[in-house]
């Protein structure tokens, strides 16, 4: 089965593996997070807490005709108060996953990033990436940073290219390709971040960054399409055939990948990286299907 | 391809002989070294200085003047002008400093009206260097013109070695980007530069040679080092080339070589139109005619 080439391919994985993760979910009581949970539950690969208002819980799962009982019910009424405990859970070790239910994106955050009691290890860089599985492109496609660093810096960045390494490892792709993408494959110090590019390059060829192949500055084309690197003629390792693309900033990689979910029928699942448990957020208006390829996502990635 | 020295002077004699133009050629020192580049039959020579003085010194020494063309100018800073003033009259291929201070001699050049500066070229330094326990010539730079080379001035250095390499006959020359470390520490200039110069080669931003850095000289030049360090590189352990981070590391590279190795080496000033010869009184005989040596083989490139 390996490697992995699709978000469904991912859950077939998780299905056949055995494996069963336990996910804490904060303040669970909203109709789409409880749908997909309990649609991973029935796949077999995960055991849940919903933690939140009892009674909002039971009745949301009850509108949306599914069985509370197949849940574990923490009853925390308060948002704030029902994250801080999804947190300590994963810090006892008690649950493998935190996901983020109906809190605010910032209130989930905070606590997952609070020094004392979260989950972030001093100095690690909190960083996002998604897997996107694209109609056109023949296997998966790990881009960074969708949605934490705005204008990652050269450490910021090299833990991205890190971050995107190990996910892609975990679809058995044993040694990524990862595109440093910019407007050009010329560095130009007009683009700080082609110029962190190089360095990033030079670093990998040093094996300070290990276990991918690295090249960069690249455009999309050259990254993602045989034909543009023969017509171009510029020899790189990446081939056109780039499993991890890590973009020069939060807009760009943003941009690139809500562009395909609306106009190329892409589908996604992500995950914060940098936290000692894998973090589960999304915004609210994600589909009941991009939550749910986000759960499998932190059930393949929890050790 | 040259391998040493004395090759590119048995190069020369087979070529047409390039015109050496001398700024202020009113020592003996000076005229000397011209004198030995004439006998070994690699350059023509304009002296440019005081006649009389020229006259009288060639008669102390034996030289037979009737091998100079001299153009009389008793004036040390006018002197040098003409100088320039020749070399861009198409009357020479390349500039020498006899007399006349370092300083005046530059400001010949560098000047923006009259000089041999292209717009926004960078003035830099080449030397070519011969250590018997290298197994190939070594061109380094800079050892004495730009003491802290920016990233663009970093850029047209490695250019520099590049041409000369190539006027030696080597084809695709190795240039090694030096640092302390061949790992990329982003906190040291000379390792972040290097980085950027090698993916701009891999690029094509910089042509005709393969370039690596960081390296760490025992990396650079020595096979064993490279392969110790288990270094996936075109470059490690067989440089053709070095470019330095600063002056102070290129000119301590080349002084020990020389002091403490026996080296030998030839010079010169390049960025202008033409190659220029620095060669100070401290210089043995052979180096100064390396020099002008050198300067005739970049010449006629």
């Amino acid at each position: 089965m390996f490697p992995i080439r699709s978000l469904d391919q991912m859950v077939e994985h998780l299905r056949k593996s055995g494996k069963k993760k336990k996910i804490a979910v904060a303040y669970a009581q909203d109709p789409n997070t409880i749908g997909a949970i309990a649609k991973a539950i029935a796949e077999g690969f995960v055991e849940a807490v919903m933690i939140g208002d009892e009674q909002e819980i039971r009745s949301k799962a009850q509108e949306e005709g599914i069985n509370p009982d197949i849940f574990t019910i923490v009853h925390i009424p308060n948002d704030a108060a029902a994250t801080t405990e999804a947190v300590r859970m994963a810090r006892a070790d008690e649950v493998d996953v935190v996901m983020k239910g109906l809190v605010g994106t910032d209130k989930f955050l905070k606590a997952v990033l609070n020094k004392e009691h979260g989950l972030l290890p001093p100095k690690a860089v909190m960083s996002y990436v998604c897997a996107l599985d694209l109609p056109k492109y023949d296997k998966l496609l790990f881009v960074s940073d969708t949605a934490v660093l705005p204008f990652p810096d050269l450490n910021q960045k090299i833990a991205m290219v890190n971050y995107s390494v190990k996910m892609a490892k975990k679809f058995g792709i044993e040694k990524p390709k990862v595109a440093l993408i910019s407007a050009t494959e010329k560095p130009n110090a007009a683009f700080p971040s082609s110029i962190d590019d190089t360095i990033i390059c030079k670093m990998a060829d040093r094996g300070q960054i290990k276990d991918c192949i690295v090249d960069g500055p690249l455009d999309v084309f050259l990254a993602c399409d045989p034909a543009s690197v023969e017509i171009k003629g510029i020899p790189t390792p990446i081939n056109g055939e780039a499993d991890c693309l890590v973009f020069p900033s939060l807009e760009a990689c943003n941009s690139f990948y809500k562009g395909l979910m609306l106009f190329a029928g892409g589908e996604l699942g992500g995950l914060i990286q940098g936290t000692t448990k894998p973090v589960v957020v999304m915004s609210r208006s994600e589909s009941e299907k991009s939550k749910f390829y986000c759960i499998a996502l932190s059930v393949l990635m929890a050790d | 391809m040259i391998t040493s020295l004395d090759q590119i002077i048995d190069v020369l004699k087979s070529n047409e002989k390039k015109r050496l133009v001398v700024a202020y050629a009113n020592d003996s020192h000076t005229i000397g070294a011209v004198y030995d580049a004439i006998q070994h039959e690699i350059v023509d020579a304009t002296l440019v200085g005081d006649r009389e003085t020229i006259e009288k010194t060639c008669a102390e020494h034996n030289f037979d003047i009737n091998k100079f063309t001299i153009v009389h100018e008793p004036n040390e800073l006018k002197a040098a002008q003409k100088a320039v003033e020749l070399i861009n009259n198409g009357d020479g291929d390349m500039i020498m400093k006899g007399l006349v201070s370092t300083d005046k001699y530059m400001k010949a050049i560098l000047n923006k009206e009259k000089g041999l500066m292209p717009p926004k070229a960078v003035l830099s330094h080449v030397t070519v260097m011969e250590n018997s326990n290298y197994h190939k010539l070594l061109v380094v730079s800079d050892v004495a013109v730009i003491p802290q080379p920016d990233l663009n001035q970093k850029i047209a250095l490695t250019n520099y070695v590049i041409n000369v390499a190539r006027a030696l006959g080597i084809e695709k020359p190795k240039v090694a980007l030096i640092a302390a470390t061949e790992q990329v520490l982003p906190k040291m200039e000379a390792c972040v530069d290097a980085a950027i110069i090698s993916k701009m080669a891999d690029r094509g931003q910089i042509k005709n040679a393969y370039v690596d850095g960081p390296l760490a000289i025992d990396v650079a030049i020595d096979k064993e080092s490279a392969k110790i360090k288990k270094l996936d590189s075109m470059v490690a352990g067989d440089a053709d080339c070095m470019v330095f981070p600063n002056i102070e590391s290129g000119n301590v590279f080349y002084k020990v070589n020389t002091k403490l190795a026996n080296a030998e080496l030839g010079a010169m000033v390049v960025g202008a139109k033409c190659p220029a010869i620095l060669s100070s009184r401290g210089d043995s005989v052979k180096t100064k005619l390396y020099s002008i040596a050198l300067a005739a083989l970049v010449a006629s490139k």
